[in-house]
Order: C-alpha cells, then structure tokens, then sequence
C-alpha cells in the first residue's frame, strides 16, 4: 500500500495537523473548542506512531501497543474534558474559558 | 504517480482541510462535523499504512463514540454556540503554530539543512532507505499486539494501567457531571460553615474556662461530640 511514499511525508502531514489543533487548543474561544484541538493533536501524535510503526518495525508489537495506548488516553480525556465543560456551563451558564477565573486572586 | 501516492494526497487534504475548518468554524456544530470529516481521512491514513485493526478502531472510538460525545456537549451547552470564534490572542497562537511547524518541518523534512555546525532534515532512520519500499508487515502483528499485551515482560502492567485509567476516569466523568446545581453547593457550603461555626464555639466552650491541664484532659470527650 506504500508504493512510492516516503516516510517524511507522513511526518509532515501530522505535523502540519498537530500545529492546526494547537492553534486550535490556544485561540478558541469555546471550552469544547479546544476539546477538539486536542483531539486533532492526539491524532497526529498517532498518525506518527504508526508511520514509525510501519516504515521502522513493523515486526514489533511496540508501536502498535502505544497506539492503542493513545487511544485510551484520547477516550479517557474526552469523557473528562466534555463532563468539566457540562458542569461547568451548568454553574456559569458559559463555556467560555476566558471567565473561569475564580481561582484568581 | 502511483495510485498510493494520489490516495494519501487525497487521504491528507481532508485530514488538513477537516482540522482548519475545526479551528476556525464560527457554527461549533459545524466543526464538531469537519472533526469527523478530518477524522475520516485518519482513517484513510491508517489504511496506507497497514494498520487496519486501527482504522476500524479509529471509525470505532472517534467516529462512532468522541465525535458523538462532543456533539452532545455541543447540544447541551447551546446558546453559547455562535460567540466569536477566536479570543484576543489568536495572532500570538497563529505565529506560535507556524513557528512549530517550521521547525517540525526544518527537523523533519527531507532537505538537510546546515545551521551552525549541525545538519538538520533529511534523517536517516533505522531500516529506512530512500526509494526503498517499506518492509512488509508480519502476518501476525495482531497477534504479537495481543500478546504483548497479556505478557507482564512486555505491555501487561501498562495494559492493567490503562483499564484502571478508564475506571477512573468513566467513576470521575459521572461525578463530575452528575446533576448538582450552583443552588445544591451554595447550600452545602452553607451546612458546612453552619457545622464549622457549631464546632468553633464548643472548642472555645471547653478551652477558655477551664485551666491548660484540665483542658487536655477534657479535650478527648470532647472532640467526638463536636463532629455531630
């Protein structure tokens, strides 16, 4: 499946999708906006495990294994960013992390 | 150009395209939905490199369970929706996220470029030949990945690790977002200052009239009563 693909184009690609979702992650506006922006990097993390994966052992288990990894951590994260932002807008009525500044002196 | 390479362009514009239209959407629904499209194209990703177990994980967990979870936190937080995307400091994020990937890119990319006295770019990776196709993967990689999972030498402490992890975090997601209005904590504070107070004066009740030795003495019946 890989004729004529060299590795640093996988590399490049995940790289440009990793600074998307970390514009994403810093100038968002919305709580779950940024949720998303970190969705978008931990995907271009595993995009890159997998590409090192497939291209250096793909007869070894390890990069398979921290793949799925990621994806644990990717559900586990969503489950608990999306719970805070709900109570959170339960409380204030708002999502937006600019006036969650209680903790402010 | 090999039918490969056209696939992983296509596969990459709408991976890319997906993301930007993600951060920068005005309608949170509509980059919750170009979130799904870009995760499509991973998909797609995960397909040219042989990794199909993943790419069906991929349609599983982020498709089929994350895009749904955030479209319900779309829905629920409603109103709030159609703000100004971006806060005040998005030209300080944009320049932070052109830098990194440049310098990504500079590391990365196939060019070598000379700064200083190091060469940065065109790495040579272990096992990787330019021009080279890549070596074929094992028949079994799936079941090596299984293995490695329940194997205590290789990934099966890790592996208990990321099951506690879900526990953790499934017991924590319903806590946190369990039904408790700022009405329901105001009141619990209140209860709570109303027993401190309680407790306070009975500790001032025992300590001042009563001599330092004696008050030791009257401490120890008296701290079980002050938690009622």
């Amino acid at each position: 499946m890989l004729n004529g693909i060299p590795l640093y184009w996988f590399l490049l690609i995940s790289a440009a999708l990793f600074c998307i979702g970390l514009y994403g992650a810093l100038a968002r506006k919305n709580a779950i906006a940024i949720l998303m922006g970190v969705e978008l990097m931990l995907n271009a993390v595993n995009i890159n495990l997998l590409a090192f994966w497939r291209y250096i052992a793909p007869n070894s288990a390890g990069g398979l294994a921290f793949a799925a990894f990621i994806f644990v951590i990717a559900a586990a994260e969503a489950a608990i960013g999306l719970a805070l932002m709900i109570s959170v807008y339960r409380n204030t009525q708002s999502v937006d992390p600019d006036k969650l500044d209680s903790l402010k002196l | 150009m090999t039918i490969s390479q056209i696939l992983f362009i296509v596969m990459s514009l709408v991976v890319l395209g997906g993301g930007v239209m993600v951060v920068t959407a005005r309608n949170l629904f509509h980059a919750a939905l170009f979130l799904i499209l870009s995760f499509f194209g991973v998909v797609g990703l995960y397909l040219l490199l042989d990794a199909g177990f993943f790419a069906a994980a991929q349609f599983l967990v982020y498709i089929g369970a994350i895009s749904i979870l955030i479209i319900f936190a779309v829905m629920l937080t409603r109103g709030v929706q159609l703000a100004q995307p971006a806060n005040s400091q998005w030209p300080a994020a944009l320049v932070i996220s052109v830098i990194v990937f440049v310098i990504m890119a500079i590391m990365l990319g196939p060019i070598a470029i000379t700064i200083g006295q190091r060469q940065f770019g065109d790495v040579s990776w272990p096992n990787v030949t330019a021009g080279q196709p890549a070596p074929a993967v094992a028949d079994d990689s799936l079941v090596r990945l299984g293995q490695s999972f329940v194997d205590f030498n290789q990934y099966g402490a890790a592996f208990l690790l990321t099951a506690v992890l879900i526990l953790v975090a499934m017991v924590g997601a319903i806590w946190v977002a369990r039904d408790r209005t700022l009405k329901d904590v105001m009141e619990e504070r209140a209860e709570l200052a109303a027993e401190e107070a309680q407790e306070a004066m009975l500790a001032g009740l025992v300590q001042q009239p009563l001599p330092l030795g004696e008050a030791q003495s009257a401490e120890s019946p008296a701290v079980p009563a002050a938690h009622h």
